[in-house]
């Protein structure tokens, strides 16, 4: 067990599965998933449609440890028809929202202290391109569920996403990743919220060109994320490196995870305000033109170093409201 | 038919006291009224009630960005948006439960901008404000109504409406169009047959266009057959909220109720076995995961 644990810690994130992710980001041997596929909960709506359910409907979700830290953990697996949000699959990101603060308040009825593994986490690694078209209607209901649900655990239990994998993280639950404390990000990650070839089809190729990939990451790319701080931290495509940033801030005091927030507030809303007025009559035609904003020279050398050099060297959007610093 | 897209205005109308309507003025604050202008928010009053109205005004572009047209809600709408919701809790922050101003969203859009610019800055982030937002005031008391009168489309019926305690939609017969995406689109993104689709809509509310498969889903509470309607009917739901919320029963208002409505109404009969199999999971767990009762805590 522990060695299998061991080999997935030096494998690329991007190229482990929904399971593997969140047992691994968790403590080894602490994770024990709820739900999982021998219960044989699928879709009951794919069949009908000749389409292959699968026994997890697409989603993990289980507790465990990542540190000193109980976390609640809820892994996308976008192999299966693209990570997208169905009803079981929807309910079930619900349900886990739901027990992380059932946890908390377990854990507060018995007089233990955050510092002491008194303070539970919620995790939640996205790779998913948001509603399941084959069930469209419960999908979406279920985005409005989990957002109801984030604004209950606000404040009484942090919430830290992830996003690495293949698909990245597209529409509604775009905005979700855009609502938890802390969000991780990799090169490979990206996230969004209407993908490139539906912008490319809605409105053609000359608003957006998905074939090109190199326009696909600078655009919602993590190392984009990061440079306009939708993105907290990014971290190399590696296992290990996701869980030990995971661990690291799941262990911070409540206040200092909220802190990172980007949406939640009015101050908030009028600080993404003025970060919109900077895009306003064509200025921005590319990310980079905000890159240069935000006072970065050398951008090719920016895009192609490696994280490390990019984190030292990048220059961030300087959070602030209106009239500030502009 | 008479239909109501593209006129949120006459239908704010029909809903609150004659000429009571006051434009980008929220909670008492001033709202600059050139910024967003297809994002209508406003105060009002409803029966002598002061009410904070939310509405999409289809009839303005954005001039400042390309894809804001007809109804469509781009980086500054949600913002916007987001922005009333706050001020409107700012307003009412020292008042009890019961005196908490309701929010009426009016709700008419084909969905969120689909454009480079708003990818670039994150247009995410205007729809999750704006739902956060949304769903902090209704935790906080607000009782909020969503009266859907056109188009409650994908993504702009996330980001305008499903935060609401309740929503209210004009029935089919109004061109009502409640859908992630039309039959023929769903058909053609997952190269599912378009006949067996139409078939299987018959029977199942889970994916096909329509009032009364969201009704059946649980995702519109309460459907309004006639335009002179809408207004007792906001009227009853708001009375209806603040009830329930004064007996501290938050569950049975939002996104958690209509879960609930759509497992009664047996749109949604698998989440019922969800919630069922996962808590009885979660507490075998929970000694593993937490200790047990007796542990004390570490010194």
């Amino acid at each position: 067990m522990d060695d299998r644990w061991n080999r997935m810690q030096d494998l690329p994130f991007s190229r482990l599965n929904a399971r593997e992710r969140a047992v691994a980001i968790c403590n080894p041997g602490s994770f024990n998933e709820l739900l999982c596929p021998r219960s044989k909960l699928t879709s009951p709506h794919l069949p009908a449609m000749g389409q292959t359910p699968q026994f997890d409907d697409g989603i993990v979700v289980g507790l465990g440890k990542a540190g000193k830290t109980p976390v609640v953990v809820v892994s996308q697996e976008s192999r299966f028809v693209g990570g997208g949000v169905g009803e079981v699959h929807g309910t079930k990101m619900v349900m886990a929202i739901r027990l992380a603060l059932r946890g908390q308040r377990i854990l507060e009825s018995r007089g233990r202290s955050p510092g002491d593994g008194g303070q539970v986490a919620l995790v939640i690694s996205f790779d998913t391109g948001g509603v399941r078209l084959q069930e469209a209607n419960a999908g979406l209901l279920a985005h409005s569920e989990v957002m109801d649900a984030f604004q209950a655990a606000r404040g009484k239990v942090p919430i830290i996403g992830v996003v690495g994998g293949t698909v990245g993280c597209f529409g509604g639950m775009g905005f979700v990743a855009s609502s938890v404390d802390v969000l991780i990000m990799s090169d490979v990650g990206r996230l969004g919220l209407t993908g490139p070839g539906v912008i490319e089809e809605v409105v053609g190729t000359e608003e957006f060109d998905a074939a090109n990939r190199a326009l696909v990451w600078r655009t919602t790319g993590g190392r984009h994320r990061f440079i306009t701080r939708d993105a907290d931290f990014i971290v190399e495509d590696a296992m290990k490196a996701f869980r030990e940033k995971v661990s690291e801030v799941a262990g911070w005091p409540l206040k200092k995870i909220s802190e990172k927030r980007i949406i939640g507030t009015e101050e908030m809303v009028l600080e993404q305000m003025r970060l919109v007025g900077l895009a306003a009559n064509d200025k921005i035609q590319d990310s980079w033109d905000l890159w240069r904003q935000f006072g970065n020279k050398d951008i090719e050398y920016l895009w192609d170093s490696d994280v490390s050099e990019f984190t030292a060297h990048a220059k961030r959007w300087p959070r602030g409201r209106i009239g500030e610093r502009d | 038919m008479i239909n109501f897209y593209g006129r949120g205005r006459d239908a704010i109308e029909l809903i609150v006291d004659e000429g009571s309507f006051e434009e980008n003025v929220c909670g008492g604050e001033k709202i600059d009224p050139e910024f967003a202008e297809s994002a209508l928010v406003g105060t009002a009053t409803i029966s002598g009630e002061i009410v904070t109205v939310i509405a999409n005004d289809a009839g303005f572009a954005n001039p400042h960005f390309r894809m804001v047209y007809a109804g469509l809600m781009g980086l500054e709408e949600g913002l916007k948006m987001a922005y009333a919701v706050y001020l409107t809790i700012k307003a009412d922050k020292d008042k009890p439960l019961a005196e908490k101003r309701p929010i009426i969203l009016v709700v008419d859009t084909p969905g969120m901008s689909p454009g480079k610019v708003e990818e670039i800055i994150g247009i995410y982030k205007s729809t999750g404000a704006y739902q956060l937002a949304s769903a902090e005031a209704r935790r906080l008391g607000h009782p909020i109504v969503a009266m859907v009168i056109g188009r409650a489309i994908s993504g702009g019926f996330l980001c305008h409406g499903l935060q609401a305690d309740r929503i209210l939609a004009l029935s089919d017969m109004f061109g009502t169009m409640i859908h992630v995406m039309p039959l023929i689109g769903i058909a053609r993104v997952t190269k599912i047959n378009i006949m067996l689709l139409e078939e299987l809509a018959e029977s199942n509310p889970v994916f096909a266009a329509g009032v009364s498969h969201f009704y059946n889903l649980g995702g519109v509470d309460g459907i309004v057959e006639e335009v002179e309607d809408m207004r007792a009917s906001i009227e009853t739901q708001i009375a209806e909220i603040r009830r329930l919320k004064a007996g501290g029963e938050h569950d049975k208002v939002g996104p958690w109720s209509r879960l609930m409505s759509g497992i009664r109404r047996g749109g949604r009969k698998t989440s019922e076995k969800v919630i069922e199999l996962m808590e009885e999971e979660f507490e075998k767990a929970l000694p593993c995961w937490l200790g047990g009762e007796d542990d004390e805590p570490t010194p």
